[in-house]
């Protein structure tokens, strides 16, 4: 397989409403910031891939309408959607064509406009036996799993609010994010409206309008065109079962992201996650999902997570900082949010994070969740 | 104009369905690791092989997970919104192995509130028309 490297990024500035521009007009300001970014243009990117949850905004094929804001006519131009991990998933789908040997520029473009649609279309229309009758849209049915996962390891609501005030606190620093708010309280996130038990509105990420793309490159143009290309190191995708109830203390156990995690770090040679890796940006739809994925990605022992937030070990400041750019919790256009992961993670290995920056790393780790199992994890580091 | 989708169940789920309208519960065993599945599917997921060992399951059995739910959510059969709060739980049943996703009865003030842990039962409907909503929801027991 060849090197392959990520070596531009762009996003667009995420917002509750992004009434001035169309969905392919959303798609275009972040695809042309990533070219920009890499120093490319239009005609040097050999394929496109685009993620969306399509049922979102209810309409067929986006590919066809936003493709051309992607720069895609006229070049092989694909669609990802695997529901939260959609990004990620076209992320990693971008890295093997440019690996194969395939194409040696290949441009992703994740976007969701939440706004123009309604998620529970897409969360609702999954089996239509069984899920429909009972499915209870994403804030139930993750909210669901939690009670179980609380009572094994003894995780606390206090402890789930500290990680959503370090994400809106991280977010002030990120000119791109949705929600940001450097003043709020543990107090705040504790006092806030109950969405479903014991997830209050603090606790859940937003809907968010936004794009976000990365331009991928084989390893002969990324020397040629990146002072400090992003590496790939890793890209390992899980796939699991059909029903919620298929996966046993889910959120304790999360074999997806465990063996995703655990296989990525393998490849990538990393022996100790916290020790080796120099920051990450985790897919957390929710504060009580990031302390599950602090034990699933092995940052610290099961049962450890609840310490390792109240320690401040994943804050800036910390061993290994967690999400600086306020994460998921901060904002959330589902389709973009994976590729946000991604780019995020490449932002901070190219050095131009700007005020989130981590200092000197080297290191860094970008996963993706989907609906309530799939998983993606990525190592993206200084050298190949 | 009414659009309509129809899906085909496929045997298992056809052979499951029928069995709520007695109110009748069976879930498949995989013959390789034992696990007693629902709801039914014809092959079991992680031995990729076929399942067709049917085994009788209890209407009853152990609430392993619950939560509330406060914001309004579709009813993905009608597209109408659910009334709030409601309750969901994910529910052992005696004699499966794995877990089933369904509503539960918001419990009273005289009754035992939910808790992990707690014993619940299915209440039926009384027109079973064999849809897993023949099954209203659960409930905790006295």
């Amino acid at each position: 397989m060849r090197s392959v490297a990520v070596i531009g990024t762009g996003q667009t500035m995420h917002a509750s409403r992004r009434d001035d521009v169309s969905q392919p007009e959303l798609v275009r300001e972040a695809a042309a910031a990533a070219l920009l970014d890499a120093e490319l243009a239009p005609r040097d990117v050999d394929a496109v891939l685009l993620s969306n949850m399509e049922l979102f905004e209810g309409r067929a094929f986006p590919e066809l309408w936003v493709g051309e804001g992607a720069f895609g006519a006229g070049k092989p131009c694909l669609k990802v959607a695997t529901g939260g991990t959609s990004g990620t998933s076209a992320g990693i789908a971008a890295f093997h064509q440019v690996a194969s040997g395939m194409f040696d520029v290949v441009l992703v473009v994740g976007f969701e406009k939440h706004s123009e649609g309604h998620t529970q279309t897409g969360m609702a229309l999954t089996d239509p036996l069984w899920d429909r009758s009972v499915a209870s849209g994403a804030v139930g049915n993750f909210a669901l799993s939690i009670s179980e996962y609380m009572a094994e390891r003894g995780v606390s609501e206090r402890q789930a609010a500290m990680v959503a005030v370090k994400a809106r606190k991280n977010a002030a620093n990120n000119p791109h994010a949705h929600l940001k708010n450097a003043r709020v309280s543990i107090e705040d996130v504790l006092a806030s409206r109950m969405l479903a038990h014991p997830v209050r509105l603090l606790d859940m990420c937003p809907q968010s309008d936004g794009a976000c793309a990365i331009v991928v490159a084989s390893g002969d143009v990324a020397k040629r065109r990146c002072a400090r290309p992003a590496w790939v190191r890793a890209a390992v995708t899980r796939h699991d079962r059909p029903y919620l109830g298929d996966l046993d203390r889910r959120l304790a156990t999360m074999r997806t992201l465990r063996d995703a995690a655990h296989t990525a770090y393998r490849q990538a040679a990393i022996g100790d996650p916290l020790r080796d890796l120099d920051v990450a940006e985790i897919y957390e739809p929710v504060s009580y999902a990031e302390l599950a994925w602090y034990e699933a990605l092995g940052l610290c022992q099961d049962g450890e997570a609840g310490r390792l937030i109240e320690e401040g070990v994943t804050s800036m400041q910390g061993a290994l900082p967690v999400n600086p750019s306020g994460g998921v919790l901060s904002t959330n256009p589902v389709g973009a949010s994976g590729v946000i992961r991604i780019a995020e993670a490449a932002l901070q290995i190219h050095g131009r994070a700007g005020a989130r920056q981590v200092a000197d790393a080297r290191t860094a780790l970008a996963t993706g969740y989907g609906v309530y199992a799939w998983a993606d994890v990525v190592v993206l580091a200084g050298a190949p | 104009m009414e659009l309509c989708w129809r899906y085909s169940s496929g045997a298992a789920m056809e052979r499951f369905c029928l069995g709520l309208r007695e109110r009748r519960i069976e879930a498949l065993r995989c013959d390789r690791c034992g696990r007693r599945q629902l709801p039914p599917r014809p092959m079991c997921g992680d031995c990729r092989a076929r399942m067709s060992s049917w085994v009788r399951v209890a209407d009853q059995g152990a609430l392993v997970a619950w939560t509330i739910v406060h914001v309004p959510a579709m009813d993905g059969r009608t597209g109408r919104p659910r009334g709030v709060p409601y309750a969901m739980g994910l529910v052992r049943l005696d004699g499966a192995d794995t877990t089933l996703n369904h509503f539960l009865r918001m419990p009273e003030a005289t009754q035992p509130p939910l808790a992990l842990g707690a014993r619940v039962r299915a209440v039926w409907r009384a027109d079973r028309r064999g849809a897993i909503d023949d099954i209203v929801h659960f409930e905790v027991m006295p």
